[in-house]
């Protein structure tokens, strides 16, 4: 338990996927000119993860691992599929994306006129398939670490854009030099904010 | 796109079109600091020049193999499945690339770790392909791939640069600044090795390529 | 353009097929090179335990290091008897596949290694969990399986500047020359300690600073490996 809370938090704060490794950010600097949109794209990427990242991990250990056939017939065990993971892995996403889309459009319109337009988008989002990745390269051993890592990661996520789209609001009044306007400052103050998060690092639970 | 003249005539194979093509993505259509595409999935490789050059060289290869095979196919492809197409071409590409590195760059390919994956989701790929090759015939399409491949590439090495300088006081690998300096109280920058600064550097180079071209500067 | 659903779907089963020839063509023919690779790195984190620094030295002549330092490789069980001789299957263990196994059907690697200055080394694999993911190693002992001669750890994704140090000379280099046994020859392992280890203390080495559940990891990674050897080094000291 203690170690699930301990990559809860770190996830969201420490390992942040935008601040420490960049993913996600076209769509972070796209979309980031309003906290309304900014906040209906934060809570689909967290949406998408959560469903996307432990369908991924079973994919791998089931059937992509080394000797992940095994569960079929024993002579399955030694084949080695993981060089198709990163096809897998996008169709995956691709497809539960539009899953995800087609199941919210028929139970929960009001939830899809909040995250419609946003879903298609997602599918191209690097911290989804960052996520996927991440989970396989550090071989996190249960469903429960994969699903908790999923949400915090995109909480974090959410986190970031949402505060990024507020400076963004103030900052349209402030006198920034001409050519530093738009994508120059957006850049500066996510460096900014990153170290800002830094100071999470030192955290002990 | 600037370009869409339908000539029929046959062009040179380098006609000033598209040495455009090349030469564009490297300023006024840069893909990072102009088009804002594929920021995403690369600027955690820029801690050291190598495994930079090695990211920018792969990058630069899947966007010209991709939009080189789906320009040839542009005609064939049913539009509904459009997409997919493109994804599955360029997840095959990246896995290509990936077990060649694996095979013959090793140590490089740990360093990029799952970035190497993340070229799929690069912007730069799907924005490339949609806006240019499905439009465009293969020859042109595989120079606009080159060109913006190297155009990215150049801001990752330019970051890279910067950040390995003063951060380790090293340029590729090789030490650059002389002991003395140590001696007399220089130190190295560790803040430059944390991931913040490279949003900064970037930051910084947008500053600087808006002041030489105003045009570029929004309002 | 507007297509047929059969054009549809016979395109995109064309393409399906063209793409999985053609990757599984690429990633067979590169298999053997990506496995050498991999060999190779193992040699050398197997060397640098023993303090044989191989970073400069070109791939291909490793392994041949590798042959002159190694003498011999042995399997054994959890009751230390010795039950692979084959050198080429035992180097192929992965601790992460035996650890799957039950504990009296795992086989763990002992590496013997004959030194520069005539000494003889003992080398045991070591794996456990770090913060983020897998850390692993090697240490290698005198021939009284008890004063460490070097050791060798790395990770997969620990926090860089924190965990990450785990593979820095200045977290490794202080295992030289400490013990995991006590006077009265009780296993102590190696403790990690946080605030730093006092001098004089044969069993602690410094922790990484903002790095403990690393450093704690790595503690309980020594711990638990050893623990395995326990039957083995029992049996050694004896003859």
């Amino acid at each position: 338990m203690e170690n699930l809370f301990n990559l809860f938090v770190r996830s969201i704060f420490i390992d942040n996927m935008i601040f420490a490794y960049f993913l996600g950010m076209c769509s972070y600097l796209a979309v980031s000119k309003t906290v309304k949109t900014s906040v209906g794209l934060g809570i689909a990427v967290t949406f998408v993860l959560l469903v996307t990242a432990p369908v991924n991990w079973l994919v791998d250990t089931y059937l992509l691992k080394p000797g992940a056939l095994a569960w079929l017939s024993a002579d399955l065990a030694d084949l080695d599929l993981s060089y198709l993971s990163f096809m897998i892995f996008i169709a995956v996403i691709a497809a539960i994306v539009q899953l995800v889309e087609m199941v919210v459009e028929k139970f929960s319109p009001t939830l899809y006129n909040a995250l419609g337009i946003f879903l298609p988008l997602i599918a191209v989002n690097c911290a989804i398939l960052g996520v996927a990745l991440f989970v396989q390269e550090r071989e996190y051993t249960s469903i429960a670490e994969v699903t908790v890592y999923a949400g915090g990661s995109g909480i974090g996520w959410f986190l970031a854009i949402a505060s990024l789209a507020a400076i963004r609001e103030k900052i349209t009044y402030s006198h920034i030099p001409k050519p530093l306007r738009g994508l120059g400052i957006s850049f500066i103050i996510t460096g900014l904010m990153a170290i800002a998060f830094m100071s999470f690092m030192g955290i002990k639970i | 796109m600037s370009d869409n003249n339908k000539t029929k005539e046959r062009e040179p194979m380098f006609s000033a079109k598209v040495l455009r093509l090349l030469k564009n993505p490297f300023n006024l259509e840069n893909p990072i600091t102009v088009q804002v595409l594929g920021i995403c999935s690369a600027l955690a490789v820029t801690v050291q020049m190598k495994p930079a050059i090695v990211m920018a060289l792969s990058v630069t290869i899947v966007t010209a193999f991709s939009n080189l095979i789906i320009s040839s196919l542009r005609d064939t492809i049913p539009s509904r499945i459009r997409i997919i197409v493109q994804l599955v071409v360029v997840a095959a590409l990246v896995i290509i690339v990936d077990q060649l590195l694996k095979a013959y760059v090793y140590d490089v390919s740990k360093k990029l770790s799952v970035f190497v994956g993340l070229i799929i989701t690069n912007c730069i790929l799907m924005g490339r392909l949609e806006a240019y090759a499905m439009a465009n015939k293969p020859w042109p399409s595989f120079v606009d791939g080159i060109g913006n491949g190297l155009g990215y590439g150049m801001i990752l090495v330019i970051v890279a640069f910067f950040r390995e300088l003063l951060g380790s006081g090293k340029i590729y690998g090789m030490r650059v600044i002389p002991q003395s300096f140590y001696d007399s109280g220089y130190m190295d920058n560790g803040m430059m090795i944390l991931p913040p600064m490279a949003l900064i550097t970037i930051g910084v180079i947008i500053w600087v390529q808006r002041s030489k071209t105003p045009e570029l500067q929004e309002k | 353009m507007e297509h047929s659903n059969k054009y549809i779907f016979i395109y995109s089963i064309v393409m399906v097929v063209v793409i999985a020839v053609s990757l599984t063509v690429v990633a067979v023919q590169l298999k053997p090179a990506q496995e050498d690779n991999i060999r190779i790195e193992k040699m050398q984190n197997i060397l640098s335990s023993v303090n044989v620094s191989t970073a400069d030295i070109p791939k291909k002549k490793v392994i041949d290091i590798y042959h002159r330092y190694i003498t011999s490789v042995v399997g054994i069980n959890h009751s230390g008897d010795v039950v692979e001789n084959d050198a080429e299957k035992v180097f192929a263990i992965e601790l992460a596949n035996e650890f799957k196994k039950p504990a009296d059907q795992q086989i763990l690697p002992v590496y013997t290694a004959s030194l520069d200055n005539g000494d003889t080394a003992y080398i045991m694999p070591l794996r456990g969990k770090g913060l983020w993911g897998p850390v692993w190693g090697y240490i290698s002992f005198k021939t009284d399986f008890n004063t460490i001669v070097g050791t060798m750890f790395d990770h997969k994704g620990e926090t860089p500047g924190l965990g990450a140090e785990i593979n820095q000379s200045w977290f490794m280099d202080p295992f030289k020359g400490k013990t995991i046994f006590d006077q009265e020859g009780k296993f102590t392992s190696i403790q990690i300690i946080k605030g730093g280890a006092p001098d004089d203390n044969p069993h602690g080495v410094d922790a990484i600073s903002g790095g403990t559940i690393t450093s704690k990891g790595v503690e309980k990674m020594i711990f638990d490996n050893l623990t395995n050897y326990q039957a083995y080094i029992n049996k050694q000291k004896k003859q």
